[in-house]
């Protein structure tokens, strides 16, 4: 079916999410909580949009809105950005000295709020990508704990979390680097928690944990990632540097 | 999943008997809150080796069963007293001195809102408006609402439950008469 977003006539599935199709027609809708491998969370409410159905307007979250008929999206229209700018306002207020935050809030020409003062302010904006990803791994290390203002994202009882394969991929899919991961001397420290790492047998350097090697050895049969057991594994430059050369040998 | 390490401690009869709830469930995971609610009710709160014996049951990680019990107020992760008292701390309850009841509950009991007496008879919550202003300020104890309750009157309440006055030395801070 057809959509119209911003002036610009897009094709659409049906059940397909707004976001999904905007970002395919290179329409710039921003967003923190979202990330294509995982569902939309809707929380961090930043790609909101005005939908505009038989004349009806609406402003939906794009990242879970499913297009069903044959509508008229703005992305940018005055009523979506003084929301907008209200939410980056708040999630400001939130963690006002975060970088991305800081990069938003220039982008839409706002200054800093000097209200709601935290004390203890933080990176984290509790959208929940992390635990959404690390439940999608398999893990499910951390999860939202509490509510309210005491909410935060943490390990059950905040102990070195047993699930914990120390992947690191809440960390890397933050969208406000909120979560500390620390490598050094060939061990990596996260969610309280050491871990050893494996290095590379060929360039030295540390690839993945003792645990995630484990933990893909075990759910991927086959072996994929040369695991040896031995304390090394092979990073991905070199195992494309022994391809090659297996290719090299073979065909030369 | 893995085993916690909390493990090691398990007291054997909570596990059996959360074992027995759990039998009655089930192994889906939208029965969660359900069994929850279940264990909440059976020991006052929601023990560690209940959640890991949930998690092992339904096969989710323990996370997401403790991100549910602290979740929802009716849930504890510390152990409530046999009799909870509930002080009502709305609006009409509020500027009718509400606090000054909490005050004299903490001479009477040693306990704090949030807390639970060391003999396990009492514990204390502040809560939101009971809908019951016009007799301000409000008690509940466990089903029993009591209105106009004056911090004098609050000794005689406390009295009608449980042997907690007669047994003050084991209960560790119930003030004598």
């Amino acid at each position: 079916m057809k959509i119209v977003i911003d002036g610009k006539v897009c094709e659409a599935e049906r059940g397909e999410y707004l976001l999904t199709v905007a970002r395919r027609e290179g329409i710039h809708i921003p967003t923190l909580c979202h990330n294509d491998a995982l569902p939309g969370l809707a929380s961090c409410r930043l790609c909101i949009v005005e939908v505009v159905e038989k004349g009806w307007h609406k402003v939906v979250t794009s990242c879970v809105y499913p297009v069903s008929a044959e509508i008229e999206v703005f992305t940018a229209s005055e009523k979506i950005l003084r929301m907008r700018k209200t939410l980056i306002m708040l999630l400001a207020a939130r963690a006002p000295e975060n970088e991305t935050i800081g990069k938003l809030m220039q982008e839409y020409g706002l200054e800093k709020p000097d209200r709601f003062k935290k004390e203890n302010s933080s990176d984290c904006i509790l959208c929940g990508l992390c635990a959404s990803a690390c439940e999608k791994i398999g893990a499910g290390a951390i999860s939202t704990v509490h509510r309210g203002v005491t909410k935060k994202i943490a390990t059950p009882f905040d102990d070195p979390a047993a699930d914990c394969i120390g992947c690191a991929a809440c960390a890397s899919i933050c969208p406000t680097g909120a979560i500390k991961v620390q490598d050094k001397s060939g061990t990596r420290q996260i969610w309280n928690k050491t871990f050893e790492l494996l290095i590379c047998p060929d360039c030295g350097k540390p690839v993945v944990t003792r645990e995630q090697a484990e933990y893909l050895r075990k759910q991927m049969q086959g072996n994929p990632i040369e695991y040896s057991g031995d304390g090394t594994v092979r990073c991905e430059r070199c195992k494309k540097a022994s391809a090659a050369d297996r290719f090299r040998t073979a065909f030369s | 999943m893995t085993l916690s390490s909390g493990m090691q401690h398990r007291s054997p009869d909570r596990v059996a008997v959360t074992g027995r709830i759990l039998e009655g469930y089930p192994k889906e995971q939208r029965y969660t809150l359900a069994m929850l609610q279940d264990i909440q009710k059976e020991f006052q709160f929601i023990p560690r080796e209940s959640m890991e014996l949930i998690a092992d049951y339904l096969e989710l990680p323990l996370s997401k069963i403790y991100s549910l019990a602290t979740f929802y107020k009716a849930l504890s992760l510390r152990p409530k007293g046999k009799h909870v008292i509930k002080i009502c701390d709305g609006t009409a309850c509020h500027i009718r001195s509400s606090q000054m009841l909490a005050n004299e509950l903490y001479t009477l009991l040693k306990i704090r809102p949030g807390e639970t007496t060391e003999d396990g008879q009492f514990s204390i919550e502040m809560v939101n408006c009971l809908g019951a202003c016009a007799i301000a300020p409000v008690i509940v104890i466990d089903e029993t609402f009591y209105g106009k309750v004056t911090p004098a009157k609050l000794q005689e309440i406390i009295a009608q439950y449980g042997d907690a006055f007669g047994q003050s030395d084991r209960s560790g801070g119930v003030a004598h008469e």
